[in-house]
């Protein structure tokens, strides 16, 4: 069972993999043996990801990337089987939250509105458009996408982030189904509220969150490596369509807010 | 070779149920093959015996415990001369399940009373007398194994569905009863699963072919996701059922 967690030899894609949860989860594979290529619009950010593999002893480039152009995508992959020869399991990680702060759905401009849907949603379409194909050809392939809590619930004056990671969700059904008879299975991870450098875990905001969360505390990054590093392996091979929802029990509560906790006394 | 991180279970202490479907093995030795000890508790008619060979095969203490696990008493007694054994409680796996199918209006009184009572009632008295060690100590983890019914209908399974969503909920509720006293509780919902070989299995079979990954599953394949809840670095995952089912909830 253990071995089957083994990612020797496999050539990781993730997307956005320079920032936030995405490099936990770009290191956490490395050490399970993975190469990457990790791909994200700005270079710093994912070369500097790219050292830190390669000190781990893996192979890792990075490649400037717009996920939200298909031709880039098409670029990125023809560079990738050029020199890895294959792809074995693809991250769509790429996302953001928000161009701006939140604002009336009366606020919310046309080109807000594409951004948010294009990069939330679209790039995950193009970039699993671009390697089904080879994965098929292969008869084996892991295509992971990144979802959110507001994939499944609504957030007030959240719009594009919650209708983009709730396309994620049944796009992840979609290919699933359809893909899982050439042998590829999709899935989805699902985080909750853990602050990165770009959510800024040391705010307030962030410690006051962490007193709404059923475990009484927000995440933290590094523990998406066990996640991905199971979903990349062959020991979630009969794992399709599936949400892992790592968010402390947020999901799992939520119709009252924390604390209520009605005592009833049982009267037939 | 070396544990993953995610994966260390050295040291843990794991009460598993058993029962009649043959299944126990496979989760307990995953336990143990990843540093656990177990203790397998069930009825003399379960499969709790040949579930401790496989966690002894992996060098780990492994015994049985005869327990109803339908009684309270017995529950509780079992605990605590498990506890007592091990040295502790870490983990708790609720694996005993009946299997039943009939269509509803044929269903006997005693039926469903037996059906609830070893599928709901059996995780209701295991969770409470692990919960209290596990609230003492300040930490554990508990892993309802459950199935697609428990988020789906199916035929002839009104009294099968009906526990499983009670165990869906429960496994949901509990985590935020026990959130803040370092408890997660979990589950994993099974798909169509078999332990027959894929070339004894029916390929043309409707079901098989209804499945997006064209196959059923082994149980097996739900061992290395009972191992990471069961570890101390997932923390963060709580209330969740998570479903290896081949896609077969993703399709319909």
């Amino acid at each position: 069972m253990l071995e089957a967690l083994s990612l020797n030899g496999k050539t990781v894609v993730i997307t956005g993999g320079g920032t936030g949860l995405g490099r936990e989860m770009t290191l956490a594979m490395a050490k399970a043996g993975a190469d990457l290529v990790i791909a994200a619009r700005r270079l710093a950010p994912i070369e500097e990801v790219a050292q830190q593999v390669r000190a781990i002893g893996r192979r890792a480039d990075a490649v400037t990337t717009d996920a939200t152009d298909t031709e880039s995508v098409r670029l990125l992959f023809k560079y990738v089987i050029k020199e890895f020869g294959k792809v074995d399991i693809l991250f769509n990680n790429a996302g953001i939250v928000r161009e701006d702060g939140p604002k009336p759905i009366w606020e919310i401009t046309d080109e807000s509105w594409k951004i948010g849907i294009d990069v939330n949603l679209s790039t995950a379409f193009y970039c699993s458009r671009a390697i089904s194909k080879h994965m098929a050809d292969r008869g084996s392939g892991k295509i992971v996408n990144v979802s959110s809590g507001y994939g499944f619930r609504g957030g007030r004056d959240n719009y594009m982030y919650a209708a983009g990671k709730g396309g994620i969700v049944n796009l992840t059904r979609a290919m699933a189904t359809s893909l899982g008879k050439y042998g590829i299975t999709t899935n989805c991870i699902v985080p909750g509220f853990i602050p990165t450098e770009i959510t800024d875990p040391d705010s307030e905001r962030s410690r006051q969150r962490g007193r709404f969360i059923p475990i009484g505390r927000t995440g933290v990054p590094r523990e998406m490596g066990p996640l991905a590093v199971f979903l990349a392996s062959s020991a979630s091979d009969y794992m399709n369509g599936e949400f892992l929802v790592i968010d402390g029990g947020g999901l799992a509560g939520g119709i009252a807010p924390t604390g209520h906790a009605p005592e009833i006394p049982l009267n037939i | 070779m070396e544990i993953p991180e995610g994966w260390d279970l050295t040291g843990k202490k794991a009460v598993i149920t058993a029962d009649r479907r043959g299944w126990t093995k496979y989760y307990a030795g995953a336990l143990a093959e990843a540093g656990a000890d177990v203790a397998v508790a069930g009825s003399e008619n379960s499969d709790m015996i040949e579930a401790t060979k496989y966690v002894k095969d992996q060098g780990r203490m492994g015994f049985t415990l005869e327990t109803d696990l339908m009684k309270r008493d017995s529950v509780n007694s079992m605990f605590e001369q498990a506890a007592e054994k091990l040295g502790g409680l870490d983990i708790l796996v609720n694996n005993a399940k009946v299997d039943f199918g009939k269509r509803f209006e044929a269903i006997t009184e005693d039926e469903w009373d037996i059906l609830m009572n070893f599928n709901v009632k059996s995780m209701f008295l295991c969770c409470q007398a692990a919960g209290n060690k596990m609230m003492a100590a300040g930490h554990g983890r508990i892993i309802n194994m459950t199935s697609d019914l428990a988020v789906r209908g199916l035929w002839n399974s009104v009294a099968s569905c009906a526990a499983e969503g009670a165990i869906h909920q429960l496994t949901q509720s509990l985590a935020l009863d026990w959130g803040r006293n370092g408890i997660r509780i979990n589950g994993i919902g099974a798909g169509w699963l078999t332990t027959k070989s894929q070339s004894e299995e029916n390929q043309k079979e409707l079901l098989v072919r209804y499945l997006p990954s064209r196959r059923r599953g082994h149980p097996s394949e739900l061992s290395a996701l009972l191992v990471y809840l069961s570890s101390d670095e997932c923390d963060f995952v709580n209330g969740q059922t998570i479903f290896i089912d081949g896609g077969a909830l993703a399709h319909a």
